[in-house]
């Protein structure tokens, strides 16, 4: 049988077989990508997309959440100072309750006593971030401002609504309480106790000092629950980013047995590429010149 | 009784078929490297034998003819590998310039999604946050840039497509007068006598040309070859040929009539025309339609979501998108409607440290839409169906380059002109030249002899 002598044809497809094989190696050790463009593997380009959403999310869950530990941080540490102050003022009701005060002493006890509720107060304006923490989502005004009209001597501005905050897909955690129900609660008014004994130290009536510091009291527990919340949420957010460093990694692992290669492997891909090109190439330079023509003599 | 003569003769003969055996061999060499050349053979018989008195000899050489060497059925096969090749060679260049668009770059809508679902994770914990904000409607502008450009991508690749169309029809026009041509020289007598030689040569390479171009049937008939495209319009016939023609359609895309004006676009198959027109007609618009869903309906359920909550101000959410009415178009038209980050209706309750509408926001990214699939779920999917496209039409391309190749070393087994061979011949022919030149002048100095004798 005849065979085919014209060799040309099938050396070039060889060399742009090995020359392609070479040039994927290269861009796969270079770039540590198997998959640079959708065709290289349709299935995985596609899920790269969620992989993508899902690993920026995550990065932003987790600046969320540093966001918000330093808010309920300073939250919380603005509660228990309200409750060592409350405590304080606990101290002073009871003092100015038994009885044997001096008018001039109660006095100074209701001054004393209007110096926590001043300090109380700037703790419930606590200004973290660019927003007041305890005034709703109201956090763009002084949530209490002085109001000699208002019974218990401040106008609450915020409001009874609390913002709940992405730090997972579809997890969202309210970080803040407002004022309302923090400092201003009808039910256990942490201002209204605290002015309440101011004004019957004022009075000087010691039953009715007892009575205001019962509530004082009562609020310092009531203080306590709250802290309590804010506690719960620092432990919730800690515990959500252990959990989104874990996803971040499972997601890394993923984006890289979808699309990254093996360094190892390129490399010995890569080798076996040159390998094969340069025999290709050795090969076809040591076929192409040979015709019968190079063992006969020339014509005498 | 025969004579010198008979035996000169028989000298002359011979010389003359070895001149056109060297003729055949130096013409094989000369167009060893001409694509579509056919080796030529010379082809001998002996000559009837003299029969006086009663004595048989033989009468010597005759050149029949210089018969070309081909095989009809492998040129079949290698015209309808071409039309495949053709096709799908044009579709995976064309689907490597739209696939560029969905690759993860950056810029592409997949990450333009992940950058606007996580502004907008930034903007839950930063609801007044005037950057914030303004950073949620730069990730919205990127988006929409994002589609446009997509869009785009996919009507220029449709563009691209459209004008090889004509480009192609014109080449068509080209050969199939060229092979009217040639085929008016190979009257079937011609055929008969001398089997076409080198002008059928030039007329199948220009057939396997014309397949490349467009997937054609071949028949004979009695005034020579029939060239028809695949759904039967006649493209050549003997020596005539017949025009095809693109006129602009209704669609806007160049529509292909035959020489009748039948619109045949869509029974075109086969070749690098076929291939153009069904990812034209067929491939990109599936692609588009995707595309422009999904842009029209992750717009309708963000805008419905910005509705749901209040603006800076406390003003109930305008439109965040603005997109053409219907779904074509969306892609390419989606733009952002907002033009200050205050008017992210953030807020649920009307105050600007609100945060409550956020939460609807990015449920619009993650929330099924009416296609059934999220909006990156949707993306995807389109994604894959990109990547599929193009990576089965590599496939196929060098699936069918493999056979192509197979197919034409048969071919050049059987036609192919080997330098080897042709040497061979060479010495062969001239030592039987030289042989035929001494009986010639062996005779000639018998014939000397023979008058010097007489005289």
């Amino acid at each position: 049988m005849r065979v085919n002598s014209n060799l040309i044809p099938n050396i070039l497809a060889d060399l742009q077989h090995s020359q392609a094989a070479v040039n994927t190696a290269l861009e796969e050790v270079s770039t540590g990508k198997r998959v640079t463009q959708p065709s290289d593997d349709p299935g995985a380009s596609a899920a790269m997309v969620q992989n993508g959403i899902d690993a920026a999310n995550n990065d932003q869950y987790t600046q969320n959440i540093t966001t918000l530990q330093t808010m309920a941080q300073a939250a919380s540490s603005a509660l228990s100072s309200v409750v060592s102050s409350l405590t304080q003022a606990v101290g002073l009701g009871t003092e100015g309750a038994n009885g044997t005060n001096s008018a001039s002493n109660l006095q100074a006890l209701a001054s004393q006593v209007q110096g926590i509720l001043n300090s109380v107060v700037s703790q419930a304006n606590t200004y973290v971030n660019g927003t007041y923490l305890f005034g709703g989502t109201v956090t763009g005004t002084v949530p209490y401002a002085a109001d000699p009209a208002s019974p218990n001597g401040y106008t609450y501005s915020g409001n009874n609504n609390a913002n709940s905050v992405a730090i997972g897909d579809h997890l969202n955690i309210q970080v803040s309480l407002p004022g309302s129900q923090v400092f201003s609660n009808p039910g256990n008014d942490v201002i209204g106790a605290l002015s309440g004994l101011v004004t019957a130290l004022k009075s000087g009536n010691s039953a009715s000092i007892a009575t205001a510091t019962a509530s004082v009291t009562s609020a310092v527990n009531y203080m306590g629950q709250q802290e309590g919340f804010y506690s719960n949420v620092q432990s919730q957010l800690n515990a959500q980013g252990t959990a989104l460093q874990q996803d971040k990694v499972t997601l890394t692992t993923q984006a890289t047995s979808l699309v990254g290669v093996d360094l190892a492997t390129a490399a010995t891909d890569l080798t076996q590429a040159e390998t094969a090109n340069s025999a290709a190439l050795a090969a076809a330079a040591k076929v192409l010149p040979v015709s019968l023509l190079n063992y006969l003599s020339p014509p005498q | 009784m025969s004579g010198l003569n008979t035996s000169l003769s028989i000298g002359v003969q011979s010389l003359e078929a070895s001149e056109a055996a060297l003729n055949a061999t130096s013409n094989n060499i000369a167009n060893a490297n001409t694509p579509g050349y056919t080796r030529e053979v010379a082809q001998f018989s002996e000559n009837q034998e003299n029969l006086i008195g009663g004595v048989v000899s033989g009468g010597g050489v005759s050149l029949d003819s210089i018969q070309s060497v081909r095989d009809q059925l492998l040129n079949l096969q290698i015209q309808q590998q071409n039309s495949l090749q053709g096709s799908a060679d044009t579709q995976s260049s064309i689907l490597q310039q739209i696939q560029n668009n969905f690759s993860s770059t950056g810029s592409d809508i997949g990450s333009a999604l992940s950058a606007f679902s996580s502004s907008l994770a930034q903007l839950s914990a930063n609801p007044s946050n005037g950057a914030v904000r303004q950073s949620v409607l730069s990730a919205g502008q990127n988006l929409a840039n994002s589609f446009n450009n997509t869009a785009g991508g996919l009507m220029t690749a449709q563009s691209g497509a459209d004008s090889q169309v004509t480009q192609t029809v014109a080449q068509i026009n080209s050969i199939t007068a060229k092979i009217a041509q040639l085929n008016a020289q190979l009257s079937p007598s011609v055929m008969a006598q001398q089997n076409g030689g080198t002008v059928q040569d030039q007329r199948d390479e220009l057939v396997q040309q014309l397949s490349q171009l467009v997937g054609v049937s071949i028949s004979q008939s009695s005034d020579g070859e029939v060239i028809t495209t695949a759904n039967g319009s006649p493209l050549v016939m003997g020596s005539h040929s017949f025009q095809m023609q693109t006129t602009k359609g209704t669609n806007g895309l160049q529509q292909v009539l035959d020489s009748n004006g039948n619109n045949i676009t869509d029974a075109i198959q086969g070749g690098q025309l076929g291939g153009a027109i069904q990812t034209r007609d067929q491939i990109i618009p599936g692609f588009m339609n995707s595309l422009d869903t999904l842009a029209s309906q992750f717009a309708t359920a963000f805008n419905a979501a910005q509705a749901a909550g209040f603006d800076s101000s406390g003003n109930p959410g305008q439109a965040f998108f603005s997109i053409p009415s219907g779904t074509t178009g969306a892609a390419a038209g989606i733009k952002v409607a907002l033009t200050s980050g205050s008017q992210i209706a953030v807020s649920s309750d009307g105050t600007a440290g609100s945060n409550g509408n956020v939460a609807n926001l990015s449920a619009a990214l993650t929330n099924a839409l009416p296609s059934g699939l999220s909006a990156s779920g949707a993306y995807s999917t389109l994604v894959y169906d990109v990547g599929n496209a193009a990576s089965n039409a590599n496939a196929q391309s060098s699936a069918v380059s493999q056979s192509l190749l197979q197919l034409t070393n048969q071919q050049g087994a059987v036609s192919g002109v080997n330098i080897d061979e042709e040497t061979t011949n060479l010495i062969r022919y001239q030592t039987s030249y030289e042989a035929a030149a001494r009986i010639v002048s062996t005779i000639e100095a018998l014939t000397t002899a023979t008058i010097n004798m007489v005289s």
